[in-house]
């Protein structure tokens, strides 16, 4: 869709001559996200630097009925940040001011370009920090991790980040600055904060993020302890949480994996351990300690073939390095991979295994995994040959039997990547169509003319057009009315 | 009665059965909301009666309250209108408990303290313990955001609730969220439906999260010559790295409410953990008060059981008062001055690291409720504050906007919301913000 050349005058109009990427070969960077199979660029690039600019922006696109792609740091693994029916991005990534830090009152508020571990550097030597931690956390920005509702490894204890969200600046696709929320916990009125977040921009754009902050654990303990099995292992974990622990961190590594890392950084995991388990406590002191002990058990008790405890902040980091490695290690095996987001219940971590593996042979791919043991989110990685266009239909046939699969299970299809464009099609497995049409008529509440990120998180299923009703149950027959 | 009544009766009855349909004048008059007596009392069974029942009430414009356990009934504005109860405490099964994965299904109508039992067995629990905690039903609980002294640690319903089936005003059934611990697919639809009244639909079944019961628990009161002392105390918490389950705000009424003792102003702590982390944390915690000028002594376990007793009777009008945690201690006595100069006396409680507090105190003059809550209002807005009256005669309810300003911008997304996905205003209507 070209844009009319009055509205690149009126851009240029309020953003000046440095606001606006419109060269072909700028527009190229902004065409996708991580998630490189989808590509689209957008027609041109808005780079607003307050809330009024882009405030015009969505006024103006909505005008013209242009659509509006947000954009943070563009690490998303789910092809949300790119622009498939083109239209104007509106890249964040000048609005990075952190406005405020109220420690006391333990909360923040920033502008949504703000790289998420800057905000824990700004307060790290006070002793806080900002909990979500998503691996992209050095470069990803937290106006983007609130757009996705991003988690990490440590939100087994620490929730993703809906749980750190306290308000919002939210310009909605018809162009309205809403304040949402707030620093003070209890709110009259619907949670549309809550709502919002991990609303993938379809709703609108976040100019102001405020956040709970946390203090920083007094100790940190991080143990490896390595099995013969994913069932060992999956028990281990189950004794674990049985026993009334909550680790930070709970991640396994599986066999295929293990060998990849073990060849590709030389993190020296056990060579015959089927199944790596990373187990990380943190808070008091006392506590720590103490429940290292009794994990330090649980594991040898459930037949563990090694258990390691870091002793120190360089032991602790060589444990984690083989996990941070994990997906860099899979080239040794292959040139490239599907990375999968799905959630089982925990309990099902070994059945789940053996589906994975099944499927695997069935569609004659390797299948490596690095996951979210404590809470069953799997991070399958299903490798190909991207120069082998066969090997890419398999690759995406198994992905798809793996999300199936994950469903069959009770699971979800995304734990903490999010929806986009790539997983909008999956959204029927888990929805019926009441369900799929109360999300989009909830969709227009915040963005009447769907001119915001169209084609993501909602798929294009009959439930999400414009007057779809679901069936009503039948009310008994009679002359009652 | 309407002449439409004969045969809306007959289409209830056809759809719950005659004995789950109460039209006995007794029955409805006790039933009355805000002295609105409902034509009918549908107990049904099932979340199929629920729906169906609600495409009647859709299609004939009947106003619908939904109810569980009844502790929440006058919370809000008075209905502007009622023709139908829908009380929900038949629907009151476990559907689904996976202990392994710390999730668990119920219907709506389940107590709180049905659900502890059967978790409790597996040294699980709900952390949830707002005011008479036990009898209180899951559906009530997540429909009114109710919370109590472990969302220090725990945070609240939104934290807690993964996924919801609720029938929406035109009776059509609808699943939001997920069943396992961890899920960003789809809008986080239970967020929406957490607080919310059951306004934008009734609440039918829910999946939660739980959590482990700490292995060990200690509770301390610290007592204070005023609630300035008390403040510094919660802010040396608030910047250590203590983990507390509970920190409790309680001024002198508060602790006598409790049968714990006398004094202006406490701090009720408790930590659980492995026992040698509680002990650890419990010196650091008595550091803390002495530096406070305050002592530290233990408190029974039956202490919180006491609070969600005594808090659950205390006063004819509850207040919540939100403020910042750096002004917990002033915004307490604040609201003891402006409670009386009304001539009466405040039971004061609340979570005092999130600046959550509740003010209880007996009835008086509707006008008078309306001058207090109005300056506690002017107080705490400065800092972005609000005050939600929780319970309260009607009469104060009609003087008084119970919810308290709400944002004009996000106000106009909520009666959009309201607009949408219940036009006809069948559920709860007029009693959420806004008159919504």
């Amino acid at each position: 869709m070209p844009l009319g050349p009055g509205l690149l005058d009126e851009l240029r109009r309020i953003l000046g001559p440095d606001g606006l990427v419109a060269s072909a070969e700028g527009r190229l960077v902004y065409e996708c996200d991580m998630h490189t199979f989808y590509k689209g660029a957008p027609d041109v690039v808005a780079l607003p630097e307050s809330t009024a600019e882009v405030v015009a922006i969505v006024r103006l696109c909505r005008g013209e009925r242009v659509p509006i792609v947000p954009r943070g740091s563009g690490t998303g693994l789910i092809g949300g940040a790119m622009a498939p029916l083109g239209g104007v991005m509106i890249g964040l990534n000048r609005m990075t001011r952190i406005v405020e830090i109220d420690l006391a009152n333990r909360a923040a508020t920033v502008q949504p370009g703000l790289i998420n571990l800057w905000l824990t550097r700004a307060v790290q030597e006070r002793g806080w920090f900002f909990a979500p931690d998503p691996s992209s956390q050095m470069v990803s920005s937290i106006g983007g991790n609130v757009s996705t509702n991003a988690g990490g490894p440590h939100c087994l204890k620490y929730g993703i980040t809906a749980n750190h969200v306290l308000g919002l600046e939210l310009v909605t696709g018809a162009g309205e600055v809403v304040r949402l929320g707030g620093k003070v916990a209890d709110r009259a009125g619907y949670d549309l904060t809550g709502v919002a977040v991990g609303s993938e921009g379809t709703f609108g754009l976040v100019t102001a993020v405020t956040v709970r902050l946390l203090h920083t654990a007094e100790a940190v303990q991080t143990i490896l302890a390595s099995f013969g099995s994913i069932e060992e292992a999956s028990e281990a974990v189950s004794a674990i949480i049985a026993a009334g622990i909550i680790p930070a961190a709970l991640e396994m590594l599986d066999e295929l994996m293990i060998r990849a890392i073990n060849e590709g950084t030389g993190a020296g995991y056990p060579k015959d351990a089927g199944a790596v388990l990373l187990i990380e406590l943190d808070g008091p002191r006392a506590e720590v300690l103490a429940q290292a002990e009794r994990v330090a058990t649980i594991c040898r008790e459930r037949g563990a073939l090694d258990v390691r405890v870091a002793r120190d902040e360089s032991e602790r980091a060589l444990l984690w390095k083989g996990r941070k490695e994990a997906a860099g290690a899979v080239g040794r095996l292959a040139p490239t991979y599907l990375l999968q987001d799905c959630v089982v219940p925990r309990s099902r971590l070994p059945e789940i295994m053996r589906a994975l593996r099944a499927i695997a042979e069935r569609h004659r791919v390797q299948i490596a995994n690095v996951f979210h043991a404590g809470d069953g989110n799997l991070h399958p990685l299903i490798l190909y040959d991207d120069r082998n266009p066969e090997e890419l239909e398999r690759a995406k046939a198994a992905n798809e039997a793996l999300l199936h699969a994950c469903i069959a299970m009770g699971g979800t299809i995304t734990g903490e990547h999010g929806v986009g464009l790539d997983k909008a099609k999956n959204l029927p497995l888990q929805y019926g169509e009441a369900d799929l049409n109360f999300m989009a008529r909830l969709r227009r509440i915040f963005d009447p003319d769907r001119i915001m990120n169209p084609g993501k998180l909602l798929p294009s299923h009959p439930a999400c057009g414009e007057g779809f009703r679901p069936a009503r149950p039948r009310v008994p027959e009679g002359a009652w009315i | 009665m309407s002449i439409l009544a004969g045969p809306i009766q007959g289409a209830l009855a056809a759809i719950v059965g005659r004995e789950a349909l109460v039209d006995d004048t007794a029955a409805r008059v006790s039933a009355a909301v805000d002295g609105l007596v409902p034509r009918w009392i549908v107990r049904p069974r099932s979340l199929e009666h629920v729906s169906r029942v609600l495409a009647l009430a859709w299609d004939a414009e009947l106003a619908v309250v939904p109810r569980g356990g009844g502790n929440a009934l006058a919370l809000g504005h008075p209905p502007s209108r009622l023709d139908l109860v829908l009380d929900l405490r038949r629907l009151d099964r476990v559907v689904e408990y996976n202990p392994d994965d710390l999730t668990v299904t119920v219907e709506a109508g389940t107590t709180m303290g049905a659900l502890a039992a059967r978790v409790g067995a597996r040294r699980q629990l709900l952390p949830l313990d707002p005011a008479g905690v036990e009898r209180r039903t899951l559906g009530g609980l997540a429909a009114t955001d109710a919370s109590g002294p472990l969302r220090a640690r725990y945070g609240t319903m939104r934290d807690l609730l993964l996924g919801v089936r609720f029938v929406q005003a035109d009776g059509v059934m609808t699943w939001g969220g997920a069943k396992v611990v961890k899920s960003v697919s789809g809008y986080d639809v239970p967020k929406l439906m957490v607080g919310a009244l059951g306004t934008l639909g009734v609440l039918g079944e829910l999946t939660l999260r739980l959590h482990p019961e700490p292995e060990f628990e200690a509770t301390w009161l610290a007592v204070f010559t005023d609630l300035a002392a008390a403040q510094a105390f919660v802010a040396r918490l608030v910047d250590s790295t203590v983990q507390p389950s509970r920190v409790e705000l309680l001024n002198r009424a508060g602790l006598a409410a409790c049968g714990a003792g006398d004094g202006p102003a406490a701090v009720a702590v408790s930590i659980g953990t492995a026992e040698e982390a509680v002990r650890a944390q419990g010196e650091t915690v008595a550091r803390f008060a002495r530096e406070a000028g305050a002592s530290l002594r233990p408190l029974g376990a039956s202490f919180w059981a006491a609070h969600a007793e005594a808090t659950a009777l205390d006063g004819a009008i509850v207040l919540s008062v939100g403020t910042l945690v750096t002004l917990v201690g002033e915004t307490a006595a604040e609201t003891e001055r402006a409670v009386a100069a009304a001539g009466v006396a405040a039971t004061l409680t609340g979570a005092a690291t999130l600046g959550s507090l509740r003010a209880a105190f007996p009835a008086v003059e509707p006008r008078a409720v309306r001058t207090l809550v109005e300056r506690l209002r002017a107080f705490v807005a400065p800092g972005g504050g609000g005050v939600i009256i929780q319970r309260a005669p009607a009469a104060v309810r009609a003087a008084v906007d119970p919810w308290g300003p709400v944002e004009p911008g996000a106000l106009a997304l909520m009666r959009r919301l309201k607009d949408e996905f219940d036009a006809k205003r069948v559920l709860n209507p007029g009693r959420f913000v806004g008159g919504l």
